[in-house]
């Protein structure tokens, strides 16, 4: 859906850097050493130290290859927010509203619907837009091929997810849009218990009928990624970490023509609020990028934004 | 409508690959089952730890002994199954690699114990 909101070269040219900041980092040092004091009391309860634990969501954007247990179920609402373009305001949210359940010890399933939220204003080439939708549906499917046992501290788990949108990611305006996420999620236990390091493979296609309404058919589009991240357990229930992604993307559902690329760096956090209760938060902030579109660019908002943050409160029954 | 079919067309082949790696990976496993039996008395596992043999399908059998429900759960088992007071619950694991497994009662988080499969 991108290519539908990219800017023209000269509008590009002309951008300044964006005035606008959003305090949240300040928020997120109140919520995390909240979320870490009520963490540590649980711990305190739960009485014992560093047990066995679920690697998905302990990385932030990267997905470690957890597949959850057997019989378990769980209703999660996870919010990924993009933030800032090259100037004015620009907030576009997506938040899953998800049932995960795992019929056996190798598959998991995911679905549910998507809402979004898009807050633009004075974004060259995008339109002012304040809104809340419900934009699509999602599901997920992963299959554990590797799993970690005593002779072999690495973990690899596949994933599909197909997903449908009514609402454009970028722009907010209304689309057809159809896509496919695949990932390779590794991870590698450096320290029993303690620390894990993790990695994505990314191959996202995706294909938006008639963007911009001039009859031009499906505009297909993909992204390439790879991640690496660390996490490191500072109490029982706590991980912190930090993590890196190399995005390119590509007009075209094969990688057909290069667009752009960025890199993303960032802190991220894991805290189980309870024995069936965790949250897990992480920041990504642009680092560096680069448009094809805007020659000597050093970041990319054609493609991407300025940052991005992922939120998410699991319940599991 | 055309754009429409060929779209969905591509993701399904795409999906269809993806499960077809993925289901390539699956093992099939007619080997014979190993049962092994734990029990819950006074939230705590007897044994604490218990034995079974490696890359063999197990039919673990919990027993609560107490009135009170209990929530056998382990992450490396990649399990979990509430089991009534004083009922008993049958959990049938995958061939395991050599190694130690811990498990715990999620509704008693104290109550703690093993699986070594050798």
């Amino acid at each position: 859906m991108k290519p539908s909101t990219r800017l023209s070269v000269d509008a590009r040219r002309t951008l300044k850097v964006a005035s606008f900041r959003i305090p949240i980092p300040n928020a997120l040092v109140v919520v995390v050493g909240a979320l870490i004091a009520l963490s540590d009391t649980y711990s305190a309860c739960a009485q014992d130290g560093f047990y066995e634990v679920e690697t998905k969501y302990i990385f932030g954007f990267t997905e470690g290859s957890g597949v959850g247990l057997e019989g378990e179920k769980e209703f999660s609402a996870e919010s990924i927010a993009r933030i800032g373009k090259a100037d004015g305001r620009y907030w576009a949210s997506e938040t899953k509203l998800e049932y995960e359940f795992t019929p056996n010890q190798y598959v998991q399933f995911e679905l549910g619907p998507l809402v979004s939220a898009h807050v633009i204003k004075n974004v060259t080439d995008l339109e002012n837009r304040n809104n809340l939708a419900m934009s699509g549906f999602f599901g997920e499917v992963r299959y554990l091929v590797l799993e970690r046992n005593a002779s072999s501290p690495l973990a690899v788990t596949l994933s599909a997810e197909p997903e449908w949108h009514r609402i454009d990611e970028t722009s907010g305006t209304r689309v057809t849009n159809l896509g496919l996420e695949l990932k390779v999620n590794a991870d590698l236990e450096l320290i029993k218990n303690r620390l894990f390091l993790g990695s994505n493979l990314l191959y996202e296609v995706e294909g938006t009928k008639d963007p911009d309404h001039v009859g031009a058919g499906w505009e297909k589009e993909s992204i390439g990624g790879v991640s690496a991240a660390l996490s490191y357990r500072i109490i029982p229930s706590v991980f912190i970490g930090a993590e890196a992604w190399y995005l390119r993307h590509y007009d075209g559902s094969f990688f057909n023509s290069f667009t752009g690329d960025a890199i993303f760096v960032g802190p991220t956090l894991y805290a189980q609020l309870g024995p069936k209760a965790f949250m897990t938060a992480a920041w990504n902030a642009q680092v560096s990028g680069h448009d094809i579109e805007v020659p000597g660019s050093t970041l990319n908002f054609g493609e991407f934004t300025r940052s991005r943050a992922k939120l998410k409160f699991a319940v599991e029954f | 409508m055309n754009g429409v079919a060929k779209m969905v067309g591509t993701i399904a082949r795409i999906a269809l690959a993806a499960l077809v790696v993925a289901g390539a990976c699956i093992s099939s496993t007619a080997q014979q089952t190993a049962s092994v039996t734990v029990s819950v008395k006074n939230h705590r596992f007897q044994p604490t730890e218990i034995h079974a043999p490696a890359n063999v399908p197990i039919e673990l059998r919990v027993k609560n002994l107490d009135p009170a429900p209990m929530e056998f759960e382990s992450v490396s088992l990649r399990v979990e199954k509430v089991v009534t007071g004083n009922g008993e619950g049958v959990i049938r694991l995958r061939p395991l690699a050599p190694g130690r497994y811990e498990f715990f009662d999620d509704f008693h988080q104290e109550t703690r114990g093993a699986l070594v499969a050798k």
